[in-house]
């Protein structure tokens, strides 16, 4: 898949966006700003991955709006009555669906955020702060989608083999599965002992052990946490100043001003970063290119 | 059809038939041709002025919810059974619960006004004739000429 220019800053540009932007979408409640969050998440998402499997979050989310009306019974609209006796509101499903939205755009982020935040990135950042801590997670993090890796790669194999674990009776494939983990479980252990080895010989751990880094902060990496921190700046002052509240019951209220206005801008400004700095730096691009090829044609 | 569609089609049979199976039907109406009467009241004229800004909006100025109504029940018809039947008819919201270690329904709310609403020790609780009873309203069998109010308070 092409690579996406918010990928190519630097990682503590990265991390910085991503929790800015996933404090956001938990802490605020107001449909416009989960609105905002979940569609630049979903936009974002298949610009990375380009993969409409993401789409599947929204049946999700919808799972939980139909879900939280049967045990929250609050509101001033009723619509019916449940077999429980307890009236089913209009409240509820809407509090539900707002939820559901901002779990969905949650996953989302997360999606996100395994793509541009690498392993290595996330060691680079914390490699020195927290060594253990930043190796366990790194490991934690990376484990799932290596052993997917793996288990592709000796299932071929022992396809060319003649194993193939999809023929055969229901006893050969059993057993034919049973090797596929015990070669992938040996796999992995062997590896593992290779890469503790590796490290130790290399003294990763040790005190005062400089470290090589790939990355520099740039003069775009600075104008961008500049622009981060203004937004941050905006949004925190609108939640202080009450302008972003909303509550779901007894009746579905919150602030509409023109201030909730601004601050909703600066949500979506926040929210929408990466994509617009992908499409401008596409757009630069494809204009050097032109130029390019104008000199040589003419 | 292939498989995915033929998923999708019984997740969606599934949620109509959830949807469906949830719609409640509504308690039959009192058989009013009894002659037996008592006066309902809900009321939270106690905490007017604690009231959280969002629900006092909802709830009437003076705090009564329901002024002291005369209503006609059936033979056997608990206080909850009213209070259930009559806030349905009436279409007071009504949330309960069963009560912990209670043999009796618990009264979380009426007109989205809820327990510790305002302070850990505020809530509903009834009064028969006057008198606060021993047991949940679910055991308060009622007879001719009570008196059943609700009331909001802090304990």
């Amino acid at each position: 898949m092409p690579r996406d220019t918010f990928s190519g800053y630097h990682p503590l540009v990265n991390f910085l966006f991503f929790a800015l932007v996933l404090l956001l979408t938990m802490c605020l409640l107001h449909p416009v700003s989960l609105g905002i969050s979940l569609l630049c998440a979903l936009a974002y998402c298949f610009r990375l991955t380009r993969k409409r499997t993401v789409l599947w979050l929204l049946p999700t989310a919808a799972l939980a709006a139909l879900l939280n009306p049967l045990f929250n019974h609050r509101g001033a609209t009723i619509l019916t009555y449940l077999p429980s006796g307890n009236p089913l509101t209009l409240e509820s499903i809407l509090y539900g669906l707002a939820a559901g939205g901002m779990l969905a755009a949650v996953l989302a982020w997360f999606a996100c955020c395994t793509v541009v935040l690498s392993a290595d990135k996330f060691l680079f950042l914390f490699g020195r702060v927290a060594p253990a801590l930043s190796l366990l997670l790194s490991m934690t993090l990376g484990f799932v989608p290596k052993f997917q890796r793996r288990l592709r790669t000796v299932l071929e194999a022992q396809q060319a083999l003649g194993q193939d674990l999809r023929q055969g009776g229901p006893v050969r494939r059993l057993r034919r599965g049973l090797s596929l983990l015990s070669i992938l479980l040996t796999w992995s252990l062997e590896d593992a002992v290779q890469t503790a080895d590796s490290m130790k010989s290399r003294g990763y751990g040790l005190p005062g052990r400089s470290a090589y880094t790939p990355y520099r902060l740039e003069r775009r990496d600075r104008r961008v946490l500049l622009w981060f921190s203004l937004c941050a700046a905006v949004l925190l002052l609108a939640w202080a100043g009450g302008v972003l509240s909303w509550h779901y019951f007894p009746q579905v209220d919150g602030a509409l001003s023109p201030w909730t206005a601004l601050a909703q801008g600066a949500c979506l400004a926040l929210c929408a970063t990466p994509l617009v700095l992908d499409h401008l730096a596409r757009r630069a691009y494809a204009r050097s290119l032109q130029a390019l090829s104008g000199k040589e044609g003419s | 059809m292939n498989l995915c569609q033929k998923t999708r089609a019984l997740c969606a049979l599934l949620l109509c038939a959830l949807l469906l199976s949830a719609c409640g039907q509504d308690a039959a109406p009192a058989d009013t041709a009894s002659n037996l009467t008592c006066t309902l009241s809900i009321s939270c004229t106690a905490v007017l002025d604690q009231l959280p800004p969002e629900k006092a909006g909802l709830l009437p100025e003076d705090g009564w919810i329901l002024p002291a109504t005369t209503v006609s029940f059936t033979e056997g018809e608990t206080a909850f059974d009213l209070l259930q039947r009559f806030c349905r008819e009436q279409e007071i919201h009504l949330e309960f619960d069963q009560a912990p270690g209670m043999d009796s329904a618990y009264i979380q709310g009426i007109g989205n006004l809820y327990e510790f609403d305002c302070g850990d020790r505020s809530g509903w609780t009834y009064y028969l004739n006057g008198e606060s009873p021993n047991y949940g309203c679910s055991e308060a069998v009622l007879q001719d000429g009570d008196t059943v109010a609700w009331e909001y308070l802090i304990f």
